[in-house]
Protein backbone atom coordinates (compact mmCIF):
# COMPACT_ATOMS: atom_id res chain seq x y z
CA UNK A 1 0.00 0.00 0.00
CA UNK A 2 1.64 3.38 -0.97
CA UNK A 3 0.05 7.02 -1.70
CA UNK A 4 -0.27 8.08 -5.38
CA UNK A 5 2.49 9.42 -7.45
CA UNK A 6 2.01 13.21 -8.91
CA UNK A 7 0.89 11.76 -12.39
CA UNK A 8 -1.50 9.15 -10.75
CA UNK A 9 -3.33 11.59 -8.97
CA UNK A 10 -3.59 13.79 -11.64
CA UNK A 11 -5.19 10.83 -13.72
CA UNK A 12 -7.51 9.77 -10.67
CA UNK A 13 -8.71 13.12 -10.49
CA UNK A 14 -8.96 14.18 -14.10
CA UNK A 15 -11.25 11.03 -14.57
CA UNK A 16 -13.06 11.70 -11.24
CA UNK A 17 -13.79 15.27 -12.58
CA UNK A 18 -15.27 14.24 -15.32
CA UNK A 19 -18.35 12.97 -13.17
CA UNK A 20 -17.98 15.28 -10.17
CA UNK A 21 -18.75 19.34 -10.09
CA UNK A 22 -16.97 21.53 -8.03
CA UNK A 23 -17.60 19.40 -4.49
CA UNK A 24 -14.72 17.74 -5.76
CA UNK A 25 -12.65 19.67 -3.29
CA UNK A 26 -14.91 18.32 -0.42
CA UNK A 27 -13.64 15.00 -1.10
CA UNK A 28 -9.67 15.47 0.38
CA UNK A 29 -10.77 18.76 2.90
CA UNK A 30 -10.39 17.69 6.25
CA UNK A 31 -13.77 16.28 8.13
CA UNK A 32 -13.93 19.40 10.76
CA UNK A 33 -12.08 22.13 11.74
CA UNK A 34 -9.80 20.78 14.64
CA UNK A 35 -5.94 21.38 14.10
CA UNK A 36 -5.65 17.43 13.96
CA UNK A 37 -8.38 16.48 11.99
CA UNK A 38 -8.71 13.33 9.77
CA UNK A 39 -8.73 13.42 6.12
CA UNK A 40 -9.64 11.18 3.51
CA UNK A 41 -6.53 9.97 1.08
CA UNK A 42 -5.88 7.83 -1.45
CA UNK A 43 -3.75 4.96 -1.69
CA UNK A 44 -2.95 2.29 -3.88
CA UNK A 45 -2.60 -1.32 -3.10
CA UNK A 46 -1.65 -3.66 -5.78
CA UNK A 47 -3.27 -1.73 -9.00
CA UNK A 48 -6.59 -0.87 -7.26
CA UNK A 49 -7.34 2.84 -5.85
CA UNK A 50 -8.78 2.93 -2.74
CA UNK A 51 -10.28 6.31 -1.16
CA UNK A 52 -9.67 5.94 2.63
CA UNK A 53 -9.38 7.63 5.96
CA UNK A 54 -5.62 8.48 6.77
CA UNK A 55 -6.05 7.37 10.24
CA UNK A 56 -7.18 3.92 9.23
CA UNK A 57 -4.58 3.65 5.95
CA UNK A 58 -1.68 4.33 8.72
CA UNK A 59 -3.28 1.42 10.85
CA UNK A 60 -3.21 -0.95 7.57
CA UNK A 61 0.31 -0.15 7.55
CA UNK A 62 0.68 -2.83 10.11
CA UNK A 63 -0.87 -5.39 8.07
CA UNK A 64 1.89 -7.04 4.87
CA UNK A 65 1.28 -5.90 1.41
CA UNK A 66 0.39 -9.34 0.08
CA UNK A 67 -2.37 -9.94 3.69
CA UNK A 68 -3.87 -6.62 2.91
CA UNK A 69 -6.56 -7.11 0.34
CA UNK A 70 -8.96 -3.76 0.44
CA UNK A 71 -9.39 -1.14 3.15
CA UNK A 72 -11.89 1.74 2.64
CA UNK A 73 -13.50 2.44 -0.66
CA UNK A 74 -12.43 0.88 -3.74
CA UNK A 75 -12.69 3.91 -5.95
CA UNK A 76 -10.84 1.71 -8.85
CA UNK A 77 -8.19 0.55 -10.46
CA UNK A 78 -5.06 1.57 -12.91
CA UNK A 79 -4.71 0.30 -15.93
CA UNK A 80 -1.30 -1.28 -17.10
CA UNK A 81 -1.08 1.63 -19.59
CA UNK A 82 -1.59 4.57 -16.60
CA UNK A 83 -5.40 5.10 -17.29
CA UNK A 84 -7.65 5.08 -14.19
CA UNK A 85 -11.10 2.80 -14.56
CA UNK A 86 -13.68 3.68 -12.06
CA UNK A 87 -15.48 0.89 -10.56
CA UNK A 88 -18.81 0.46 -9.63
CA UNK A 89 -17.83 0.53 -5.89
CA UNK A 90 -17.22 4.29 -6.25
CA UNK A 91 -20.82 4.87 -6.72
CA UNK A 92 -21.84 6.37 -3.24
CA UNK A 93 -19.02 9.01 -3.69
CA UNK A 94 -19.98 9.97 -7.17
CA UNK A 95 -23.47 10.28 -6.69
CA UNK A 96 -22.93 12.68 -3.91
CA UNK A 97 -20.54 15.14 -6.16
CA UNK A 98 -22.03 14.26 -9.32
CA UNK A 99 -22.62 17.39 -11.35
CA UNK A 100 -24.85 15.84 -14.29
CA UNK A 101 -27.78 13.38 -13.11
CA UNK A 102 -30.51 11.22 -15.10
CA UNK A 103 -33.52 9.53 -13.53
CA UNK A 104 -34.70 6.51 -15.15
CA UNK A 105 -38.46 5.17 -15.50
CA UNK A 106 -38.80 2.43 -13.14
CA UNK A 107 -39.82 0.06 -16.93
CA UNK A 108 -36.14 1.81 -17.87
CA UNK A 109 -33.99 0.52 -14.63
CA UNK A 110 -34.02 -3.55 -15.37
CA UNK A 111 -32.56 -3.24 -18.74
CA UNK A 112 -29.90 -0.54 -17.38
CA UNK A 113 -28.87 -3.31 -14.61
CA UNK A 114 -28.98 -5.80 -16.67
CA UNK A 115 -25.98 -4.05 -18.49
CA UNK A 116 -27.95 -2.08 -21.07
CA UNK A 117 -27.76 1.84 -22.39
CA UNK A 118 -30.03 4.34 -21.88
CA UNK A 119 -32.48 4.70 -24.56
CA UNK A 120 -34.97 7.68 -24.69
CA UNK A 121 -38.32 6.22 -24.02
CA UNK A 122 -36.67 5.01 -20.37
CA UNK A 123 -35.55 8.55 -19.42
CA UNK A 124 -37.47 10.32 -16.65
CA UNK A 125 -36.02 13.62 -16.47
CA UNK A 126 -32.22 15.03 -16.60
CA UNK A 127 -30.20 17.35 -15.86
CA UNK A 128 -30.88 20.43 -18.22
CA UNK A 129 -28.18 21.54 -20.14
CA UNK A 130 -25.91 18.69 -20.28
CA UNK A 131 -23.62 18.54 -23.47
CA UNK A 132 -22.54 15.41 -24.77
CA UNK A 133 -19.35 12.97 -23.68
CA UNK A 134 -19.32 13.31 -20.35
CA UNK A 135 -19.82 11.91 -17.24
CA UNK A 136 -23.50 11.15 -15.66
CA UNK A 137 -24.59 9.39 -13.02
CA UNK A 138 -28.10 7.39 -13.40
CA UNK A 139 -30.67 7.21 -10.28
CA UNK A 140 -33.67 5.65 -10.14
CA UNK A 141 -36.86 7.86 -10.03
CA UNK A 142 -37.01 7.33 -6.15
CA UNK A 143 -33.13 9.20 -6.23
CA UNK A 144 -31.44 5.15 -5.61
CA UNK A 145 -28.05 5.84 -7.39
CA UNK A 146 -27.54 2.99 -10.20
CA UNK A 147 -24.86 3.27 -11.73
CA UNK A 148 -22.87 5.98 -13.73
CA UNK A 149 -22.12 6.61 -18.01
CA UNK A 150 -21.54 8.88 -20.48
CA UNK A 151 -23.53 10.56 -22.43
CA UNK A 152 -24.46 10.06 -26.45
CA UNK A 153 -26.12 13.22 -26.73
CA UNK A 154 -26.78 17.12 -25.27
CA UNK A 155 -30.13 17.51 -23.99
CA UNK A 156 -30.79 19.86 -27.09
CA UNK A 157 -29.94 16.99 -29.57
CA UNK A 158 -31.97 14.27 -27.35
CA UNK A 159 -35.04 16.07 -27.65
CA UNK A 160 -35.41 15.73 -31.21
CA UNK A 161 -34.47 11.69 -30.81
CA UNK A 162 -36.47 8.90 -31.31
CA UNK A 163 -38.03 6.68 -28.58
CA UNK A 164 -35.11 4.17 -29.13
CA UNK A 165 -32.04 6.13 -29.52
CA UNK A 166 -29.53 6.29 -26.82
CA UNK A 167 -29.00 9.23 -24.57
CA UNK A 168 -26.27 7.54 -22.39
CA UNK A 169 -23.63 5.27 -22.91
CA UNK A 170 -22.94 2.98 -19.80
CA UNK A 171 -20.10 2.50 -17.89
CA UNK A 172 -21.07 0.72 -14.38
CA UNK A 173 -24.16 -0.29 -13.04
CA UNK A 174 -25.35 -1.63 -9.16
CA UNK A 175 -25.62 -5.05 -11.38
CA UNK A 176 -21.70 -5.71 -11.72
CA UNK A 177 -21.84 -6.96 -7.92
CA UNK A 178 -23.72 -9.63 -9.18
CA UNK A 179 -21.85 -9.93 -12.32
CA UNK A 180 -18.49 -9.29 -11.63
CA UNK A 181 -18.53 -10.53 -8.10
CA UNK A 182 -14.97 -13.06 -8.71
CA UNK A 183 -13.16 -10.08 -10.37
CA UNK A 184 -14.54 -7.10 -8.99
CA UNK A 185 -12.74 -7.27 -5.14
CA UNK A 186 -9.68 -9.50 -5.82
CA UNK A 187 -6.87 -7.73 -7.52
CA UNK A 188 -4.84 -10.89 -8.26
CA UNK B 1 84.34 -3.62 -34.84
CA UNK B 2 81.79 -6.41 -35.49
CA UNK B 3 78.84 -5.14 -37.11
CA UNK B 4 75.91 -4.67 -34.96
CA UNK B 5 73.06 -7.10 -34.69
CA UNK B 6 70.51 -6.23 -37.40
CA UNK B 7 66.39 -6.04 -36.28
CA UNK B 8 63.83 -7.11 -38.47
CA UNK B 9 61.17 -3.93 -38.01
CA UNK B 10 57.26 -4.75 -38.92
CA UNK B 11 56.16 -0.96 -38.96
CA UNK B 12 59.05 1.11 -40.12
CA UNK B 13 57.48 4.60 -39.93
CA UNK B 14 56.96 3.34 -36.26
CA UNK B 15 60.55 2.90 -35.89
CA UNK B 16 61.12 5.72 -34.05
CA UNK B 17 58.16 6.07 -31.88
CA UNK B 18 55.29 3.40 -31.25
CA UNK B 19 53.93 6.17 -28.74
CA UNK B 20 54.47 4.67 -26.34
CA UNK B 21 57.17 5.84 -23.58
CA UNK B 22 59.59 3.24 -22.36
CA UNK B 23 58.85 0.79 -25.53
CA UNK B 24 61.97 -1.21 -27.13
CA UNK B 25 61.30 0.81 -30.03
CA UNK B 26 62.02 4.23 -27.89
CA UNK B 27 64.74 3.17 -26.11
CA UNK B 28 66.69 2.20 -29.59
CA UNK B 29 68.46 4.47 -30.89
CA UNK B 30 68.17 5.91 -34.56
CA UNK B 31 68.17 2.70 -36.96
CA UNK B 32 70.97 4.04 -39.16
CA UNK B 33 72.75 0.82 -38.04
CA UNK B 34 75.58 1.99 -36.13
CA UNK B 35 74.81 1.97 -32.63
CA UNK B 36 77.20 4.09 -30.97
CA UNK B 37 77.95 4.05 -26.81
CA UNK B 38 76.21 6.71 -25.61
CA UNK B 39 77.82 9.25 -22.97
CA UNK B 40 75.35 10.90 -21.39
CA UNK B 41 75.90 12.72 -18.26
CA UNK B 42 76.50 10.95 -15.71
CA UNK B 43 73.39 10.31 -13.15
CA UNK B 44 73.59 12.53 -10.12
CA UNK B 45 74.02 11.10 -7.09
CA UNK B 46 73.97 14.72 -5.72
CA UNK B 47 71.46 15.15 -2.35
CA UNK B 48 71.16 19.22 -3.68
CA UNK B 49 69.76 17.63 -7.20
CA UNK B 50 66.77 15.87 -5.35
CA UNK B 51 64.51 18.80 -4.80
CA UNK B 52 64.67 19.64 -8.93
CA UNK B 53 64.05 15.61 -9.83
CA UNK B 54 60.97 15.77 -7.13
CA UNK B 55 59.80 18.90 -9.17
CA UNK B 56 60.26 17.90 -12.49
CA UNK B 57 58.37 14.33 -11.20
CA UNK B 58 55.93 17.15 -10.38
CA UNK B 59 55.60 18.32 -13.53
CA UNK B 60 54.98 15.06 -15.76
CA UNK B 61 52.91 13.75 -13.24
CA UNK B 62 49.72 15.04 -14.82
CA UNK B 63 46.28 13.96 -14.08
CA UNK B 64 44.71 11.42 -16.07
CA UNK B 65 40.73 11.47 -16.32
CA UNK B 66 38.87 8.12 -17.20
CA UNK B 67 36.57 7.81 -20.03
CA UNK B 68 33.65 8.08 -17.21
CA UNK B 69 35.01 11.72 -15.95
CA UNK B 70 35.48 12.93 -19.39
CA UNK B 71 31.91 12.13 -20.22
CA UNK B 72 32.50 12.04 -24.02
CA UNK B 73 29.80 11.08 -25.97
CA UNK B 74 30.23 7.41 -26.79
CA UNK B 75 30.09 6.73 -30.63
CA UNK B 76 28.09 4.18 -32.97
CA UNK B 77 25.90 3.51 -30.12
CA UNK B 78 22.46 3.77 -29.41
CA UNK B 79 20.74 4.62 -26.14
CA UNK B 80 17.08 4.30 -25.49
CA UNK B 81 15.45 6.71 -23.85
CA UNK B 82 13.83 4.95 -20.70
CA UNK B 83 17.17 2.89 -19.88
CA UNK B 84 19.44 6.25 -19.58
CA UNK B 85 19.16 7.87 -16.24
CA UNK B 86 19.06 11.26 -15.33
CA UNK B 87 22.32 12.00 -13.56
CA UNK B 88 22.06 13.12 -9.90
CA UNK B 89 18.48 12.47 -9.34
CA UNK B 90 17.12 10.29 -6.77
CA UNK B 91 15.56 7.07 -7.39
CA UNK B 92 12.15 6.22 -6.77
CA UNK B 93 8.76 7.46 -7.28
CA UNK B 94 7.23 10.83 -5.98
CA UNK B 95 4.41 10.63 -3.84
CA UNK B 96 2.07 13.46 -2.98
CA UNK B 97 -0.12 13.29 -0.31
CA UNK B 98 -0.10 16.39 1.73
CA UNK B 99 -2.90 18.34 1.07
CA UNK B 100 -1.70 21.73 -0.56
CA UNK B 101 0.24 19.60 -3.16
CA UNK B 102 -3.01 17.28 -3.84
CA UNK B 103 -5.43 21.26 -3.96
CA UNK B 104 -2.94 22.21 -6.29
CA UNK B 105 -3.30 19.23 -8.79
CA UNK B 106 -6.89 19.04 -8.28
CA UNK B 107 -7.58 22.99 -8.97
CA UNK B 108 -5.76 22.21 -12.31
CA UNK B 109 -7.51 19.08 -13.62
CA UNK B 110 -10.56 21.02 -12.81
CA UNK B 111 -9.75 24.28 -14.84
CA UNK B 112 -9.26 22.32 -17.72
CA UNK B 113 -12.21 20.18 -17.30
CA UNK B 114 -14.06 23.42 -16.78
CA UNK B 115 -12.85 25.09 -19.37
CA UNK B 116 -13.74 21.52 -21.68
CA UNK B 117 -17.56 21.60 -20.61
CA UNK B 118 -17.74 25.02 -21.35
CA UNK B 119 -16.26 24.97 -24.89
CA UNK B 120 -18.43 21.70 -25.59
CA UNK B 121 -21.56 24.10 -24.41
CA UNK B 122 -21.16 26.87 -26.30
CA UNK B 123 -20.08 24.64 -29.28
CA UNK B 124 -23.70 22.86 -28.62
CA UNK B 125 -25.24 26.33 -28.20
CA UNK B 126 -23.75 27.62 -31.37
CA UNK B 127 -24.43 24.57 -33.17
CA UNK B 128 -28.24 24.64 -32.00
CA UNK B 129 -28.32 28.06 -33.72
CA UNK B 130 -27.26 27.45 -36.64
CA UNK B 131 -29.70 24.74 -37.05
CA UNK B 132 -32.25 26.82 -35.70
CA UNK B 133 -31.58 29.48 -38.71
CA UNK B 134 -31.11 26.50 -41.08
CA UNK B 135 -34.51 25.33 -40.20
CA UNK B 136 -36.32 28.79 -40.73
CA UNK B 137 -34.56 29.24 -43.77
CA UNK B 138 -35.72 26.24 -44.92
CA UNK B 139 -39.48 26.68 -43.72
CA UNK B 140 -39.52 30.19 -45.37
CA UNK B 141 -38.25 28.47 -48.74
CA UNK B 142 -40.58 26.28 -48.62
CA UNK B 143 -43.81 28.37 -47.49
CA UNK B 144 -42.73 30.48 -50.88
CA UNK B 145 -42.39 27.48 -52.77
CA UNK B 146 -46.11 26.41 -51.70
CA UNK B 147 -47.56 30.32 -52.25
CA UNK B 148 -46.29 30.02 -55.89
CA UNK B 149 -47.40 27.01 -56.52
CA UNK B 150 -50.67 27.67 -54.88
CA UNK B 151 -50.90 30.85 -56.90
CA UNK B 152 -50.16 28.70 -59.91
CA UNK B 153 -53.00 26.22 -59.64
CA UNK B 154 -54.95 29.56 -58.69
CA UNK B 155 -54.52 31.15 -61.77
CA UNK B 156 -55.36 27.21 -63.84
CA UNK B 157 -58.56 27.50 -62.00
CA UNK B 158 -59.34 31.50 -62.97
CA UNK B 159 -58.37 30.35 -66.41
CA UNK B 160 -60.22 27.23 -66.71
CA UNK B 161 -63.05 29.32 -64.96
CA UNK B 162 -63.29 32.09 -67.68
CA UNK B 163 -62.64 28.91 -70.77
CA UNK B 164 -64.93 26.58 -69.32
CA UNK B 165 -68.48 29.71 -68.80
CA UNK B 166 -70.41 28.17 -71.03
CA UNK B 167 -69.94 24.34 -69.62
CA UNK B 168 -71.32 25.89 -66.58
CA UNK B 169 -74.03 27.36 -68.37
CA UNK B 170 -74.51 24.03 -70.37
CA UNK B 171 -77.34 22.36 -68.85
CA UNK B 172 -78.51 18.49 -69.92
CA UNK B 173 -80.77 19.39 -71.98
CA UNK B 174 -78.75 21.31 -74.42
CA UNK B 175 -76.49 19.76 -77.15
CA UNK B 176 -72.89 19.39 -76.44
CA UNK B 177 -72.05 20.79 -79.82
CA UNK B 178 -73.22 24.29 -78.65
CA UNK B 179 -70.52 24.03 -76.29
CA UNK B 180 -68.11 23.45 -78.92
CA UNK B 181 -69.72 26.04 -81.54
CA UNK B 182 -68.72 28.42 -78.75
CA UNK B 183 -65.75 27.31 -77.80
CA UNK B 184 -64.88 27.21 -81.87
CA UNK B 185 -66.19 30.72 -82.62
CA UNK B 186 -63.92 32.13 -79.87
CA UNK B 187 -61.06 30.48 -81.95
CA UNK B 188 -62.84 31.28 -85.23
CA UNK B 189 -61.63 35.41 -84.49
CA UNK B 190 -58.24 34.05 -85.06
CA UNK B 191 -56.34 36.27 -88.18
CA UNK B 192 -55.09 33.09 -89.99
CA UNK B 193 -52.20 32.86 -92.36
CA UNK B 194 -52.12 29.64 -94.89
CA UNK B 195 -50.27 29.44 -97.56
CA UNK B 196 -51.60 27.72 -100.98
Amino acid sequence: MRPLTEEETQTVFAKLASICGNSLKNLIAPIDNSPSADRYVFRVQKDRVYYVLLSMANLATTVARDNLLSLGTCLGKMTKTGKFKLHITALPILAEHSRYKIWIKPSGEMPFLYGGNIVKAHVGRWTEDTPEHTGIVVFSMDDRPLGFGVTARSTAEARRLAPTGMVVFRQADAGEYLRDEDSLFSSG
Amino acid sequence: MPPSRTKTIKNKHAANGSGISGSKAQRAGPMDGIVKNKKGPPPSSKPSNSKAIAAILKKRRKKTYSEKELDIPKLNMITPVGVEKPKGKKKGKVFVDDRESMNTILAMVQADKEGEIESKMIRARQMEEIREARRVESEKKEGEKQAVLDETKDSLRKKRKRAGKPAFIYTEGEDDDAMLTGGNAVKAKKKRVSFA
